[in-house]
């Protein structure tokens, strides 16, 4: 896992490298501090992401989903006065239940995620703009949850709660995806579907599985993202962090092919990303070229795996000729 | 086949609400440039002109995405129900002149929020960009005497109402020791507009004046500063009347802002065209620039303000 | 009439396979050549090297008089050499016309587009030619299999075939259109075109066939002409080879019936039931042709595939199989047919794949312990002597033979009550052949009832303690192993009752 991930945290130091040297105040911990919240924030629909990528699937709704959560969670705390804990379990129910009704359209009905969920982007979308009358929901002036400010964008000696809570469900992730069984089906079902079908895998099940932790994962992101702006604006909320998220997924190691990926990689990517935002501020770099820096690093570093893979293949294969080269000549001693 | 056919008996269904009352009255639509709460004073003026004048139909309509294409499609669908009049703020008057064109030869179109002078229109009614910035400028001439490093925050810094308010304050502050050191875009994503001023803080420690341009800004930047525990320490300023905004105002921590007025535009605009549509176009200036003057909110006007605002988007 | 087709002395060897050797057929205008040989014997590999797919480690191919040796795909349909392939090779999504002329389609003067008319204008003669009675711009996906195989025949025609190679033409027609089929033969026979027919169909070989080649482990048995071609003959040579003896006795008699299956009906032949009962201790061979219905059989029994119908008996007790890790649950395992595809993860370590369906073994509250998974895929691999490097060798990158024992070291790790063999030894070399054969006898003597399909006559012959023949669908006739000839397998497999070594003919 570690070895595969490595070059991209090569990638991680070298550019983090280089911003720090132009500019010292990156490592600054004021601004590591910033970027890890939002790698906190970015982080946890992109764990959801590479798990729905790892079985060669796509979510394109969860810009969209965090608009229609968010909006409805400020408005459950403003409008409603529910109480911020019960309104939290609500808004992440909610988030598993647009999850489960995907992964039911993809595994049981047969649609293709892409179609699914790019519906699943317009309808959400469509559905919080009407929702507020296209009004931007916030919070009043003064307005304060202090539990749930100190969960959300609270700083412990300068490390983001999010950036803990992150971690934490990284660490989680990192082993139901390595070290359970469910992972292990997973990879399965994400490399030879019908293999591991043949093995009793029950693949459908695996299938939804993932985009109902997404779901749930957006749910809780949705939260934050809300927490973090205390406005929203229905109509631009969350557009494009669906791609952001495949962005962090693909750039960590997992193939839109599927079967391949890693959570630590994951992280790495989202970290990456978050850092590229970080220096184009930093470095004075106009802001018009944020994506084109972006694409440009994205596109480096999965070449540039890809690559290296292709490398390592090759070399274990002639290892593989080599051991079994001599193997037979020792058989044919015997 | 099958689905362009229903997509268009759906459009022809939208349209026919409107065409059914151009039958026996005249219809007005103001047409925004996308959905926001800004828009929701203006449709207020729009009301409060209808019921001073019941023989209009007066509508307000939002495109239903914040896209040049979709707005023309908008105003050429309404053209085609037979509408007397159309207020547009453009999404991108440069871009759009032709298309606007179109639409001043079919029927009476005003431009509000942005102008597009070259497009046929018969007037424009608004503020004018330079002149909000102008203000601003001079809210940061009171607040920093002794100069200062201002950095200045927008969603679109190509888009022309950026640019103006941009300028207009620059004009004010040429030759004093305030200076815009840099403007940073955020796409119209919030959640980068807070990151940008997080940035600025750890990027630019002699900073001491932010410059919030799009009405979100300066909330996303008295957000940032409060949980950098840099509230009072920056002179904060900018545009618009976000609840955070006047609440900051209120509370000290930022020194002023410009308001523009969309109640007037939709209420004036509105009854400009009936006006008009009555034959009358002598009020119009030659240069067809009807200006509403922007003002400025500080501490000592924000509560009327407040007030005011709330009971035009009929929250009062 | 002199012949215009000759190959001479073909030849070709795979890597530890030699599937033909010293083949010569000439091809005369006009003539229908039946080729007939049991599966593997070598038939669809001459066919690849007249298609110019492959070519020969050695002799010639001779056009017109013409010499070569190898042909090209070009060169092969230049030469009017044409296929209708088992498979048909037809666009579902486009119309009649335009698969006819697929990839010369003609143009319209100006912007190039598809001209339909003249389209439509030249299949039209060709369909009206062999009475095909729907328009040219009907769909693909529309026309049944004996239209599209007629259209395939068309196809060949508008390549101006002269030689059209038919394989396989009428395992999936009717009575009726197998009859038309055949008259479409006599018609393109009597215009000059010349027909290699390949089938195991030896009824309808016997009808339509001039003269008959038959071929036997990659070489020519013999040939019969006329007269001479009768189903005695003709199987006679398909089979007679001696066979080495692979048989070991197991330890001790068959036990009690373990599986029984009653009024088993599968997708593939709805209206055929099978009824088989398969013993502890024993192997049980499942023999017949290819598309008999044995893979769907096995399919359906592990629960990849809905039964029709029926039921399934295991150990005295009725159970059903909806998935396949109900199947898992009781017992029941498959070797699938397909190793590459259904069987492993191919980019996966060997360790992943020997604990892919019993992974929860290894697990303790959810948590998959490496250590142990290791500790099981190396013992699997010392017991079935897989050769690699380790146990986190990829897969992909193993021989065949090696491959299929890291399939069977999954299931063994499971104490498997019925395996399931689909196939077991297709693509493996002869040494790694015989270790699965002791494998298999091993775990019928440790009372695991063994299910081999198998489409290698001699593996069927050699290996099974007891076989059942299926033809369309249904167990056409069991077999005790005093019984066992290829002879009688052909029998039962060709669809003749009577699964004693007599047969009537004709």
């Amino acid at each position: 896992m570690l070895k595969k991930d490595l070059g991209l945290l090569i990638l991680l130091i070298v550019v983090a490298g280089i911003v720090a040297f132009l500019n010292p105040r990156f490592i600054s911990p004021i601004n590591l501090s910033n970027t890890a919240n939002l790698v906190g924030l970015f982080g946890l629909i992109s764990i959801g992401q590479g798990f729905v990528i790892i079985t060669s699937g796509i979510d394109l709704s969860v810009g969209s989903m965090l608009a229609l959560l968010g909006v409805i969670f400020i408005d459950l705390l403003t409008t409603y006065q529910m109480n911020w804990a019960l309104a939290v379990i609500v808004i992440v129910l909610a988030g598993t239940g647009l999850g489960c009704i995907h992964g039911f359209l993809i595994t049981k009905l047969k649609m293709q995620p892409f179609i699914v969920t790019l519906c699943g982007l317009l309808l959400y979308r469509g559905i919080a703009r009407w929702y507020t009358d296209d009004a931007t929901a916030g919070f009043a002036f003064g307005q304060s949850f202090p539990s749930l400010e100190w969960l959300t964008t609270g700083r412990v000696h300068g490390v983001p709660l999010t950036f803990v809570v992150f971690v934490l469900i990284a660490i989680v992730m990192g082993v139901v995806l390595h070290r359970s069984v469910f992972g292990r089906h997973l990879f399965a079902v994400g490399r030879n579907e019908e293999a591991a079908r043949y093995s009793g895998i029950k693949s459908e099940r695996v299938i939804a599985a993932t985009y109902i932790i997404l779901g749930a994962l957006s749910g809780l992101s949705s939260i934050y993202f809300a927490m973090y702006t205390r406005s929203i604006s229905p109509a631009s909320h969350g557009t494009f962090y669906e791609l952001y998220a495949i962005a962090a997924a693909v750039l960590g190691g997992c193939s839109l092919r599927g079967g391949e990926g890693s959570v630590f990689g994951i992280v790495l990517g989202t970290m990456l990303l978050q850092v590229l935002q970080n220096l184009v501020n930093l470095l004075g770099i106009p802001s018009s070229l944020n994506f084109a820096v972006m694409g440009a690093v994205i596109l480096i570093g999965v070449l540039a795996d890809q690559q290296l893979v292709k490398y390592r293949n090759q070399r274990a294969a002639a290892r593989a000729r080599g051991a079994l080269a001599t193997g037979d000549k020792a058989q044919a001693a015997e | 086949m099958k689905r362009i056919a229903l997509m268009g008996a759906a459009v022809a269904l939208a349209l026919s609400s409107v065409a059914g009352h151009a039958a026996d009255k005249k219809t007005l639509v103001f047409v925004a440039n996308g959905a926001s709460d800004f828009w929701k004073a203006a449709e207020a003026g729009v009301k409060k002109a209808n019921s001073e004048l019941p023989n209009y139909v007066m509508q307000f309509k939002y495109p239903s995405q914040s896209s040049a294409a979709i707005q023309e499609r908008l105003m050429d669908d309404l053209v085609a129900a037979g509408v007397s009049g159309i207020m547009v703020s453009a999404v991108d008057p440069k871009t759009e002149t032709d298309a606007l064109a179109k639409i001043a030869k079919q029927t009476l179109l005003l431009t509000t929020d942005s102008d597009a002078a070259k497009s046929g229109r018969v007037a424009y009614i608004g503020s004018s960009n330079v002149a909000a910035g102008k203000q601003v400028g001079e809210i940061l001439k009171k607040a920093l005497p002794k100069g200062g490093k201002c950095m200045a925050f927008v969603g679109l810094p190509g888009a022309d109402n950026a640019k103006e308010r941009i300028q207009g304050i620059k004009d004010v502050i040429k030759g004093t020791k305030i200076d815009i050191v840099d403007v940073r875009a955020d796409d119209i994503d919030m959640a980068r507009a807070k990151r940008n001023v997080e940035d600025t803080l750890t990027a630019h420690p002699e900073v001491n004046c932010m410059l919030g341009i799009y009405s979100y800004n300066i909330p996303q930047i008295y957000q940032a500063l409060k949980e950098a525990g840099q509230l009072g320490k920056i002179t904060v300023t900018g545009f618009d009347d976000d609840p955070i905004t006047l609440g900051g105002i209120k509370e000290g921590t930022v020194a002023g802002t410009v308001v523009q007025q969309p109640f007037l535009w939709g209420y004036e605009g509105m009854k400009d065209m009936a006006k008009i549509l009555g034959g009358d176009k002598s009020f119009i200036p030659k240069d067809g620039l009807i200006i509403i003057p922007t003002k400025v909110v500080d501490k000592s006007s924000v509560d009327e303000y407040a007030k005011e605002l709330a009971k035009m988007q009929g929250k009062g | 009439m002199e012949p215009f087709l000759e190959l001479e002395g073909i030849s070709k060897a795979y890597p530890g396979v030699q599937a033909l050797s010293d083949v010569s057929l000439s091809v005369a205008p006009g003539e229908v050549i039946g080729l007939i040989g049991e599966n593997g014997a070598g038939k669809s590999t001459l066919m690849k090297i007249l298609g110019g797919v492959t070519e020969a480690s050695a002799g010639a191919i001779r056009i017109d008089g013409e010499s070569r040796k190898a042909l090209k795909v070009e060169e092969a349909t230049a030469a009017g050499i044409a296929f209708v392939h088992q498979e048909l090779n037809l666009f579902d999504n486009l119309d009649a016309a335009a698969n006819v002329f697929i990839g010369r389609e003609p143009r319209t003067p100006f912007l190039k587009l598809i001209d339909r008319k003249r389209l439509n204008a030249a299949v039209q003669p060709l369909m009206d030619r062999l009475g095909l009675d729907f328009a040219p711009d009907t769909s693909v996906a529309e026309l049944s299999i004996a239209q599209r195989q007629l259209l395939e025949i068309i196809k060949a025609l508008s390549l101006d075939a002269r030689v059209v190679i038919m394989d396989e033409p009428t395992s999936s027609l009717t009575m009726s259109e197998t009859r038309r089929l055949l008259s479409v033969v006599d018609e393109l026979k009597r215009n000059g075109v010349a027909i290699i027919f390949i089938s195991h169909r030896l009824n309808e070989v016997q009808e339509c066939a001039d003269r008959v080649v038959v071929l036997r482990d990659g070489r020519i048995s013999g040939r019969l002409d006329g007269g001479e071609i009768t189903h005695e003959r003709m199987i006679r040579l398909m089979i007679g080879r001696d066979l080495k003896s692979l048989y070991t006795p197991p330890a001790a008699p068959a036990g009690e019936a373990m599986l029984e299956l009653a009024g088993f009906r599968t997708a593939a032949f709805p209206e055929s039931a099978v009824d088989l009962a398969l013993r502890r201790g024993e192997i049980l061979g499942l023999a017949g042709l290819i598309g008999a219905g044995r893979t769907e059989l096995a399919r359906a029994l592990f629960g990849i595939d809905r039964p029709l119908g029926g039921t399934i008996r295991l150990g005295g007790r009725n159970v059903s199989v909806k998935s396949p890790d109900e199947a898992i649950a009781l017992g029941i395992y498959l070797i699938p047919e397909d190793r590459k595809q259904s069987g492993l993860i191919l980019d996966d370590t060997i360790t992943a794949n020997i604990s892919l369906a019993n992974i929860r073994a290894f697990a303790s509250s959810g948590l998959v312990s490496t250590a142990l998974e290791e500790k099981n895929a190396a013992a699997q691999c010392r017991a079935l002597r897989i050769k690699a490097p380790g146990v986190s060798t990829i897969v992909g990158s193993l021989s065949g033979g090696n491959q299929q024992k890291v399939v069977l070291g999954k299931w063994l790790s499971m104490k498997p009550r019925i395996l399931i063999f689909d196939e077991p030894t297709r693509g493996i070399d002869v040494g790694s052949k015989n270790e699965i054969y002791a494998l298999m006898r091993g775990l019928a003597d440790n009372g695991v009832g063994v299910l081999m399909i198998s489409s290698d006559m001699e593996e069927v012959v050699g290996v099974s303690d007891r076989m059942a023949v299926m033809h369309e669908g249904t167990i056409a006739g069991i077999l005790t192993r005093d019984r066992f000839s290829e002879e009688a397998v052909m029998q039962l497999a060709v669809g003749h009752s009577g699964g004693d070594g007599s047969h009537t003919t004709h």
